[in-house]
């Protein structure tokens, strides 16, 4: 289904999404404009792109972040990293100064929660379009090396983007690169310090965090579905679909298929590698896959060097019962965590 | 020995072929994944990163047989 593109439609993202993310949302359109504007924003998010970005860009934001709580010995993670670190991320890649980003923070968090506030959504992303369109201008003037200065300058058959598609690319980097990731990061650091035995094979090895991130993606997606809508009648696994039904394909429960995992309900980096669905397949396969992998790597790697013994706070989870939690999206709803503070 | 063909008007640029097989495909400037080694990789991950392949723009033969 997700394959199939012509038959099955994301448009009715599109409708949903206008209000805060403009006109262009690109998980919200179908060709030819998808490709067209996918081909040109694609090059910033290549592996080799990025490759250069985890030790520039990426350590040091989870470092500044880490400093905060390094010497207390123990510290909520969720508040005080997974959920900030992936926002700094795109400050960082689109080139806004270090003031604006608590601003930036501020704009990203309510076009987050737009579906439980709408109203300080809407105005939210009104509020950065005009934020972003003074940096727009700025970098047509200025060129630097960064993000907005490459989308205002891409070019496709002589084709360039239009403002209009430049904001409705940038606003759409909010939900789809720092939401996702900054559940996914919490995911992940869940089902490890749930598992010590798991959490000290990575903590010793660290090539094991490739397989840890793609089983902690399987295991609990940030995302658990997406939305199609049929453009002609069609069938799906001997189910008659009308066309104009909207379809519902649950990532989350593909990604538990008995028939192609064992002990599914597990978190277990040790399992056999197979290609997983929470990033989509088909033609809006998620752009920021690369991304979202060398953050969450990143991520936990610097937590394990400088937080020695880094472990789940007994008390607070007595407490708190931490638990990954959601239905749309999930992710977990505290890290309370210990750590031992060097002398 | 595999044979491995992509089909470039099928190919989105994902990188995902790359992820699983890094020593068998690339990605080219333009955007399209090409091979640059069809023995990179032990066969199994040449076969999950076709397997993997968001557009199923990667066809993978051994001998006469298509195993993807």
């Amino acid at each position: 289904m997700l394959r199939d593109n012509e038959t099955f439609s994301s448009e009715s993202i599109r409708a949903g999404m206008a209000a805060v993310m403009g006109p262009y949302p690109l998980v919200g359109m179908d060709e030819p404009d998808h490709r067209r504007l996918r081909s040109l924003v694609a090059q910033a998010f290549r592996q080799k792109t990025l490759a250069h970005l985890e030790d520039d860009l990426v350590v040091p934001v989870v470092d500044e972040m880490i400093d905060t709580f390094i010497d207390r010995g123990h510290a909520e993670l969720v508040r005080e990293l997974t959920y900030r670190y992936p926002v700094q991320v795109i400050a960082v890649i689109l080139g806004l100064p270090r003031d604006d980003y608590e601003q930036f923070h501020h704009w990203a968090s309510a076009i987050i929660s737009v579906g439980a506030r709408p109203m300080e959504g809407i105005a939210a992303s009104r509020d950065l379009r005009g934020y972003l369109e003074r940096v727009l201008e700025d970098r047509r003037a200025r060129p630097r090396d960064d993000l907005v200065s490459e989308l205002a300058a891409s070019e496709l058959d002589g084709e360039r983007l239009g403002d209009e598609e430049i904001f409705s690319f940038l606003r759409l980097l909010l939900p789809a690169g720092a939401e996702t990731t900054y559940r996914a990061t919490g995911n992940l650091l869940f089902g490890l310090l749930d598992d010590p035995r798991q959490l000290d094979a990575v903590r010793a090895d660290r090539s094991l965090l490739t397989a840890a991130v793609e089983e902690a993606i399987r295991w609990e997606p940030p995302l658990l579905i997406t939305s199609r809508v049929a453009l002609h009648d069609t069938e799906v696994a001997g189910t008659a679909i009308p066309a104009g039904a909207q379809v519902i394909p649950n990532i989350g429960s593909a990604n538990r298929d008995e028939r192609r995992w064992d002990h599914a309900e597990d978190f277990d980096l040790f399992r056999e590698a197979k290609p997983v669905i929470s990033f989509g397949v088909g033609p809006h396969m998620c752009l920021g896959t690369h991304l979202a992998r060398m953050e969450m790597r990143a991520a936990v790697n610097r937590l394990l060097d400088r937080c020695p013994k880094l472990a789940f706070d007994p008390e607070s989870r007595e407490r708190d019962d931490p638990h990954i939690h959601g239905e749309t999206f999930r992710s977990p709803t505290q890290l309370p965590v210990r750590f031992a503070v060097a002398a | 020995m595999l044979r491995i063909e992509i089909d470039a008007t099928k190919c989105m640029g994902s990188g995902n072929c790359s992820f699983w097989a890094p020593g068998t495909f690339d990605l080219g400037d333009d955007g399209v994944a090409f091979v640059k080694d069809d023995a990179g990789d032990d066969d199994d991950k040449i076969v999950l990163a076709a397997q993997g392949c968001p557009t199923q723009a990667i066809a993978v033969w051994r001998g006469d047989e298509r195993v993807v």
